[in-house]
C-alpha cells in the first residue's frame, strides 16, 4: 500500500485540470436577479472545495454519487464525488482527447460517458490524489466498480459498502453496521477518527441545510420559480450535506426562493426531467426552456426530503442510502406524489447512452404517464461524450413533444 | 463396443439431460423455480420440494424483450426475458432473481409485470464475502424459505435441507472429479462437452444428473486410454457464455477451449457446503465465498481466483469474452488485461451476443491470435 504522495503531486494535478478546462464551450444560462447570490455562492463553494482538494496536506475522500458524506465531514476529509465531476468535462473543448485516453487502456464506448470521463480525468492525472476511496453501489455498480478500481489505480485503501435494494430492518441494520465498520477502518488505518461529536455536529449540519432545501422544494410545489429546479439538482449533484457552509448554500437559495415566490412568475407547463442531467447551458435545455418549466426529477426524490434522526444517525442514513436505490416500485410511488403535488403534464425520459438503470426502468414510466394521461418523450442523448449524439438528431422529436405540451 | 464409444455415449447421457429438459420438466409433478444467477440457492428451493432449474435464454428473437427493456442491453438478459415472455417456461411457478447485475434487477421488475402467472422472488446479493455480508444473505434466505414455506404450504426442516445439500454436494463431487482429468492433462471433455455437463447439472434434475454423471466417471475409469491436452490451451473468461461456434473456431486451430472461467464452468460447480454446520448459514457462506464474477466489488478476488485456474489447467491464454453492454465486465477488462499482460499471458477481447450466428469476423480474430501461439 502506497503511504506518501510525491511532492508536488496535486499541484500538478491541478494545473493538469485547468489546463484541460480552458475555455467552457457553452454561454452562460440567464438566471433571475434574486437567484444571481445563490448560484454565485455555490459557485465560490465549487470553486474553493476543487482548491483544497488539490492542496498536499488535504485528506481527500473519492465518493461516489449518492455516498452519505455526513460520515466523510466527520471524519475531517474532503469528499470528492468523482462522478459529478464528469458534467465539468461536459463543459470542457477538450472532452475528446480525454474519452480517445479511455479507449487507448481498453475501456469500452459502451459503458456511461459519466463513468469513462472520470476515468479518462484519472488517467490524464487531472484528479487530486485521494487518500481513501470509498463507495457504496449507487446509483450504479458501474461507478461502484470504477470507484475500486481507482483505489487501484492510485493504490489507496478502498472501503466499499453494499446498499440492498430490500427496505427492512435486516438491510437498514446491514448498512448501519458496515458503515459502522468504515468509521472504524477510516481511523484505524488512515487516522481519519470521526468521533461521535463530530458525526453528530455533520448530521445536525446536514438536517439544517435539508430544512432550507425541504421549505425551497415546498415554495416549487406551489410556485413556479425559475432557476430554483435547476440549483436545487446542483446541490444534489454535490452532495454536500454534512458541512456548514451546505447550510449557508441552501438557506440561501430558499430566501431566493421565497423572494421569487412573491413576484410570483408565470412559466410553461410543467415536465420533469427523469435521467441524469446536463451541465445548465446544454442546448437541450435552453430550446426546452423556451416552451415549457423543466423541473429535475432526482431532487425531488423523498430520500433527499428527509432529516436525520440524530439520536440514531447510522440507522437513519443507512435508511436514505436504500431509499436511493433504483426501484420500479418505490419509483412509481415517488412519481405518483410528484405528479400530484408539482403539477406535472409531462415526462422527457432521458436515456443517456450506456445507462442501464433508466434504460430498464424506462418501461414503468412510460407506463404510468400512460395510465396517467401524462404526454412523455423518451430520448436518447449522450450528455458528456459529444461523438454519441448530436442535438439535430433529437430535436425533431423534442420539437413534436413540445407542440403537444402546448 | 469400444471403451471410447462406451465415454461418448456416457457424456451424451449426460448432456441429454439440458437437452432434453423441458421435456423432463414438465413430466415432474413437483413445482419448478427458474433462476438466472449461478448464485442462487438451489438447496433452498430443492427443500421446499421445488425443482430449481437454470434459465439459459437460448431464445435468438429477442425484439419484444428489447422494447420492454432496452436494446442497448445485456443480450442474455433479452434473451431470458425473451423465454419468459412467449411462455417457453410455462411449466414453471416462478423465477428467483438474484441481483447479479444492474440488468438482472431490471429483469426482476420486467418479469414480474411481463411475464403472467409467474411468482418473482428477489434476492440481494452482497458484493463481498464478509461476515455481515454472509449474516445479511443469510437473513434473506430465511425470508426466502418463509416465502416458500406459505406459497407450498410445507415447513421447510433442516432435514430437508441437510439431503438438498447432500444432493448438490453429490453433483458438484461429481463435476469436481470429472474436472480433474482436465486439471491434470488430460481431454476427456471438449470445451462444448464441458459446457454441456454443467448445463446439465443447473437443469435441478439432480439425481437423474448425479446418476449419469457417475456412469461417466465410471466409464472414463475403464477407459482403455484418455486423449491427452492439446498443446495450447486458451481459457474463457467474462460475461455469459455458452457459444458453440466460438468453441468450434478454437479448437479447429488446434487449440483447446478451457471453459472454466464462467458461470457456465468450474465457478458453478466449485466448492462445497459445509454439511456440518448450520445449513441457512452454510448456504449464505458458500454462495458469497465462491462469488468471484465481475459483480464482486473488489476485482482482485476475481483476478486471484482466474490465475489460479489459469494455473491449474495449464493455461497459455485467454480469450475475453464479454456480452455487449455486459457493464461490470466492460469496467474490469483494462485492470484485468494489464494483470494478465504482466503475467505474461496473451489475451483476447471478444464482444459478442449470446446467441449470434454471423460470427465470421470473430472467427478471423480468434484464428489471428492463436496462429502464432500455436505455430
Amino acid at each position: 500500500m502506497r503511504t506518501e504522495r510525491r511532492e508536488g503531486e496535486r499541484a500538478a494535478q491541478y494545473q493538469n485540470l485547468l489546463g484541460l478546462m480552458g475555455e467552457p464551450h457553452g454561454d452562460r444560462a440567464a438566471a433571475p436577479d434574486a437567484l444571481i447570490k445563490a448560484i454565485r455562492m455555490r459557485s465560490v463553494m465549487n470553486c474553493h472545495r476543487l482548491a483544497e482538494a488539490y492542496r498536499e496536506t488535504s485528506k481527500v475522500a473519492y465518493v461516489s454519487e449518492q455516498f452519505p458524506t455526513e460520515v466523510v465531514f466527520a471524519a475531517g476529509a474532503m469528499p470528492w464525488n468523482i462522478e459529478s465531476m464528469a458534467i465539468m468535462l461536459a463543459q470542457s473543448v477538450d472532452v475528446n482527447r480525454i474519452f480517445q485516453l479511455t479507449q487507448e487502456k481498453g475501456l469500452s464506448r459502451d459503458i456511461c460517458s459519466f463513468l469513462r470521463g472520470p476515468h479518462g480525468m484519472m488517467l490524464a492525472n487531472c484528479y487530486p490524489t485521494p487518500d481513501v476511496v470509498l463507495t457504496n453501489d449507487q446509483p450504479c455498480e458501474g461507478l461502484a466498480k470504477q470507484m475500486c478500481l481507482a483505489g487501484k489505480r492510485f493504490d489507496v485503501p478502498v472501503i466499499a459498502m453494499n446498499t440492498p435494494e430490500s427496505f427492512d430492518e435486516d438491510a437498514i441494520g446491514y448498512v448501519a453496521r458496515q458503515i459502522e465498520r468504515m468509521r472504524e477502518r477510516m481511523a484505524a488505518e488512515l487516522g481519519l477518527e470521526g468521533s461521535s461529536e463530530s458525526l453528530q455536529r455533520a448530521v445536525a449540519f446536514s438536517n439544517d441545510a435539508r430544512e432550507y432545501y425541504r421549505k425551497t422544494v415546498a415554495l416549487l410545489e406551489t410556485h413556479k420559480l425559475p432557476g430554483i429546479s435547476r440549483e436545487l439538482q446542483e446541490i444534489f449533484g454535490m452532495n454536500y450535506f454534512g458541512a456548514r457552509e451546505n447550510v449557508t448554500l441552501c438557506k440561501a437559495l430558499y430566501q431566493a426562493a421565497a423572494e421569487l415566490a412573491k413576484a410570483a412568475p408565470g412559466g410553461g407547463k410543467r415536465v420533469i426531467w427523469i435521467g441524469q442531467v446536463p451541465e445548465e447551458t446544454h442546448e437541450l435545455l435552453r430550446h426546452m426552456s423556451r416552451e415549457v418549466e423543466i423541473l429535475y426529477w432526482a431532487p425531488l426524490w423523498n430520500a433527499n426530503l428527509r432529516s436525520l434522526d440524530e439520536t440514531r444517525s447510522l440507522h437513519s442514513i443507512a435508511e436514505r442510502a436504500i431509499l436511493y436505490h433504483w426501484n420500479a416500485e418505490r419509483m412509481s410511488v415517488e412519481l405518483e406524489r410528484i405528479c400530484d403535488r408539482f403539477s406535472v403534464e409531462g415526462f422527457v425520459i432521458v436515456n443517456v447512452w450506456g445507462c442501464r438503470n433508466i434504460a430498464g426502468i424506462s418501461p414503468m414510466l412510460r407506463d404510468f404517464a400512460a395510465r396517467r394521461k401524462i404526454k412523455h418523450i423518451t430520448i436518447n442523448v449522450d450528455l458528456v461524450d459529444r461523438n454519441n449524439y448530436a442535438f439535430n438528431h433529437v430535436k425533431n422529436r423534442v420539437d413534436a413533444f413540445l407542440e403537444l405540451m402546448q | 463396443m469400444n471403451t471410447a464409444t462406451h465415454v461418448q455415449d456416457a457424456i451424451r447421457d449426460v448432456v441429454d439431460l439440458h437437452r432434453n429438459r423441458f421435456e423432463l420438466l414438465r413430466a415432474r409433478p413437483e413445482p419448478k423455480l427458474g433462476y438466472v444467477s449461478i448464485h442462487t440457492p438451489e438447496e433452498i428451493l430443492l427443500a421446499a420440494g421445488a425443482i430449481p432449474f437454470r434459465i439459459t435464454g437460448e431464445q435468438a428473437y429477442t425484439n419484444d424483450a428489447a422494447a420492454r427493456l432496452s436494446a442497448n442491453y445485456c443480450s442474455y438478459v433479452l434473451s431470458c426475458l425473451s423465454e419468459g415472455m412467449d411462455g417457453v417456461h410455462d411449466f414453471a411457478d416462478g423465477v428467483v432473481f438474484v441481483n447479479g447485475c444492474d440488468m438482472r434487477k431490471r429483469l426482476c421488475e420486467a418479469w414480474a409485470c411481463d411475464v403472467p402467472g409467474h411468482s418473482a422472488y428477489y434476492l440481494d446479493l452482497p458484493g463481498d464475502a464478509t461476515d455481515l455480508s454472509k449474516a445479511y444473505f443469510a437473513s434473506q434466505l430465511h425470508k426466502l424459505i418463509a416465502t416458500l414455506e406459505r406459497r407450498y404450504d410445507r415447513k421447510i426442516v433442516h432435514d430437508a435441507l441437510g439431503r438438498a445439500i447432500e444432493t448438490c454436494n453429490r453433483s458438484r463431487a461429481l463435476v469436481q472429479e470429472l474436472d480433474r482429468h482436465a486439471r491434470s492433462g488430460r481431454r476427456v471433455l471438449s470445451g462444448g462437452e464441458t459446457i454441456g455437463v454443467v448445463k446439465a447439472a443447473t437443469t435441478g434434475l439432480k439425481d437423474a444428473f448425479n446418476e449419469r454423471a457417475a456412469a461417466l466417471l465410471g466409464a472414463l475409469n475403464t477407459a482403455d486410454s484418455l486423449p491427452q491436452r492439446r498443446p495450447h490451451r486458451v481459457m474463457i473468461c467474462g460475461s455469459y457464455f455458452d457459444h458453440q461456434g466460438i468453441i468450434d473456431t478454437i479448437e479447429e486451430t488446434g487449440a483447446e477451449a478451457i471453459c472454466a472461467d464462467i458461470s457456465n464452468g468450474a465457478k458453478y460447480f466449485e466448492g462445497r457446503v459445509d454439511p456440518d454446520a448450520e445449513p441457512v448459514a452454510a448456504i449464505a457462506a458458500y454462495y458469497l465465498d465462491k462469488h468471484t464474477s465481475a459483480r464482486r466489488l473488489d476485482t482482485d478476488v476475481r483476478m486471484r481466483h482466474m490465475l489460479e485456474l489459469v494455473r491449474a489447467y495449464g493455461v497459455d491464454s485467454v480469450i475475453y469474452y464479454v456480452l455487449k453492454f455486459c457493464d461490470t465486465n466492460l469496467h474490469e477488462y483494462p485492470y484485468i488485461l494489464q494483470r494478465l499482460q504482466a503475467e505474461k499471458i496473451p489475451v483476447l477481447f471478444i464482444e459478442g451476443e449470446r446467441n449470434a450466428t454471423n460470427i465470421a469476423g470473430t472467427r478471423t480474430r480468434i484464428q489471428t491470435f492463436l496462429e502464432p501461439l500455436i505455430t
